[in-house]
């Protein structure tokens, strides 16, 4: 047997798709080719779609949560402790308007490859380097997924949630959500939403998640490995999401924070954009890298003195100059005490 | 292989009819959202439309290279974290280590596993054991060699067997992948 075969042979009775229906296509072959034909800007046409593919996503994320924007940020099955109770009617106007983070350099940036490398020569142990404990522990506020946009897709609001997550080697563990007030990219989508006021998630009230034992990868522990991890080979944008991920998920050691630096400058794009204050505000250093294809920059605030990455955004170049999302890393430990 | 035929709406619709119902299928094995996915595959055809001419006639492998890269965009736009998953797509891993028949504690199991892959071992995985295509096609949406795809494959299905492996399941229900 081929390892194609083999492959199939095992995937195929797990193929959600295996015998799905598939109703036919709304749209002729002809409304297709005059759709084409007259949105010839892709990126200006592929933007504006998301949103309200994310919205649909967010309306399904909240039925079945039963009014909470429910999301896991690990693998494997969750218990929600408590069944959440329906949201409020969003109050007028809360939330404020997100601003872009102030770089040192705003122009002629310079490349962030000797920077990154130096920075990964000086850094220091953080707080937890040497602690032990049976759970990792996180705390960290996401903002821009899901968000919910207007019928016309122009006028954005997203929750803001903040996470406390336990989480043991074997995967098991806790985690506890808050959804905090929403936060809007620009003043116009907050008078928007101020007039059109939709279910939120309930502000304040923490939904609290089981999570059960599964397979949590280790992180790598050599530089091959680690940059296979932050899939250096899909560039800069996607090298920034992993990062992310990996410091969402690992207490990652002083040792692994320097190679992830040294990883980073190796990726070409980077520029560095010195001191900045994140929007906990917390002194960093920053890097940018420009997304052209999708109109997107993306944005990484290290701690200057331990290397550990505090926060990580993402901002639309295009005329809007929009905040599109934004995780800030805000407690890393290790404990033996569930929360 | 000579260059591609002619490229008019004849063309454009035989492909439409052809290959829609995959592209609809391949969304939905990666988005959970049957509305979302149709989108995604009328997104693709538009987009097929606009590079005609360099659509070459053994077309699929090119649409799902066209539909991987459009999800990419579409995550990298709007998501900062690849490790947030909603919780309706939770109920695919409900089962695992749940009592229940062997062959619905492997499915889920197997794609409990597979989920706790990079995404380029879980899209190359998927492509070769749901879209069902070859190793020189799964190349071609990737855009690498053969050879890189065939490494690719064996070490994701190494990685896939060892998830699964290290899994909790009930006894003799732990479906297992032979080695190549």
């Amino acid at each position: 047997m081929s390892g194609e075969q083999r492959t199939r042979a095992l995937l195929g009775p797990a193929d959600p798709a295996r015998d799905a229906v598939i109703a036919p296509p709304r749209l002729s072959a002809h409304d297709l080719i005059v759709r084409a034909e007259s949105a010839p800007e892709p990126l200006r046409h592929r933007r504006a779609r998301p949103a309200r593919r994310l919205a649909v996503v967010a309306a399904v994320v909240v039925a079945a949560a039963a009014g909470a924007t429910a999301v896991i940020h690990t693998f494997g099955p969750v218990r929600a402790d408590h069944a959440p109770v329906a949201g409020p009617r969003r109050p007028a106007a809360p939330g404020s308007v997100l601003v872009p983070v102030a770089y040192q350099f705003t122009t002629d940036a310079h490349p962030a490859e000797a920077e990154l490398h130096a920075l990964a020569a000086r850094i220091s142990d953080a707080p937890y380097d040497g602690r032990t404990g049976r759970y990792a522990y996180h705390e960290y506020k996401d903002w821009g997924s899901p968000i919910t946009s207007s019928p016309d897709g122009r006028y954005v609001v997203g929750e803001t949630m903040d996470f406390k997550v336990w989480q043991a080697d074997d995967g098991a563990g806790r985690q506890i959500q808050t959804a905090l007030e929403p936060q809007y990219p620009d003043q116009a989508s907050r008078d928007y939403w101020e007039s059109h006021p939709g279910t939120s998630a309930p502000i304040g009230q923490p939904l609290t998640m089981t999570l059960p034992r599964g397979h949590l990868t280790p992180l790598p522990s050599n530089t091959a490995g680690l940059a296979d991890v932050l899939d250096v080979r899909s560039g800069g944008a996607a090298v920034a999401k992993q990062i992310s991920m990996v410091y969402g998920r690992y207490v990652v050691p002083r040792r692994t924070r320097a190679d992830i630096l040294r990883v980073l400058a190796g990726v070409p794009g980077f520029v560095w954009r010195g001191n900045v204050v994140d929007r906990a505000g917390r002194a960093g250093v920053a890097v940018t890298f420009d997304d052209r294809e999708h109109a997107e920059q993306v944005l990484l605030i290290f701690n200057p003195t331990t290397g550990e990455l505090l926060a990580q955004e993402m901002i639309r170049t295009d005329t809007s100059k929009w905040v599109s999302a934004y995780r800030l890393i805000l407690a890393t430990d290790r404990t033996d005490q569930l929360g | 292989m000579g260059p591609p035929g002619k490229r008019d709406e004849d063309w454009f619709s035989r492909i439409y009819v052809a290959e829609y119902p995959h592209i609809v299928k391949y969304g939905q094995r990666r988005l959970a959202d049957a509305e979302a996915s149709a989108e995604l595959a009328q997104e693709v055809f538009v987009v097929a439309w606009r590079r005609r001419h360099e659509v070459p006639d053994h077309s699929l492998p090119w649409l799902y290279g066209v539909a991987r890269r459009l999800l990419a965009n579409q995550w990298r736009a709007r998501r900062t974290a690849p490790d947030v998953q909603p919780l309706a797509d939770a109920d695919v891993m409900s089962g695992v280590g749940s009592p229940g028949s062997d062959a619905t504690v492997g499915v889920t199991d197997v794609r409990a596993a597979l989920s706790t892959l990079s995404d380029l071992d879980q899209e190359i995985l998927r492509l070769v054991g749901w879209e069902e295509l070859t190793v020189a096609e799964t190349a071609q949406v990737l855009g690498c060699t053969r050879t890189a795809a065939a490494v690719r494959l064996h070490r994701a299905r190494k990685r896939l067997n060892a998830a699964m492996s290290s899994r909790a399941v009930g006894p003799g229900a732990q479906p297992a992948l032979a080695q190549s």
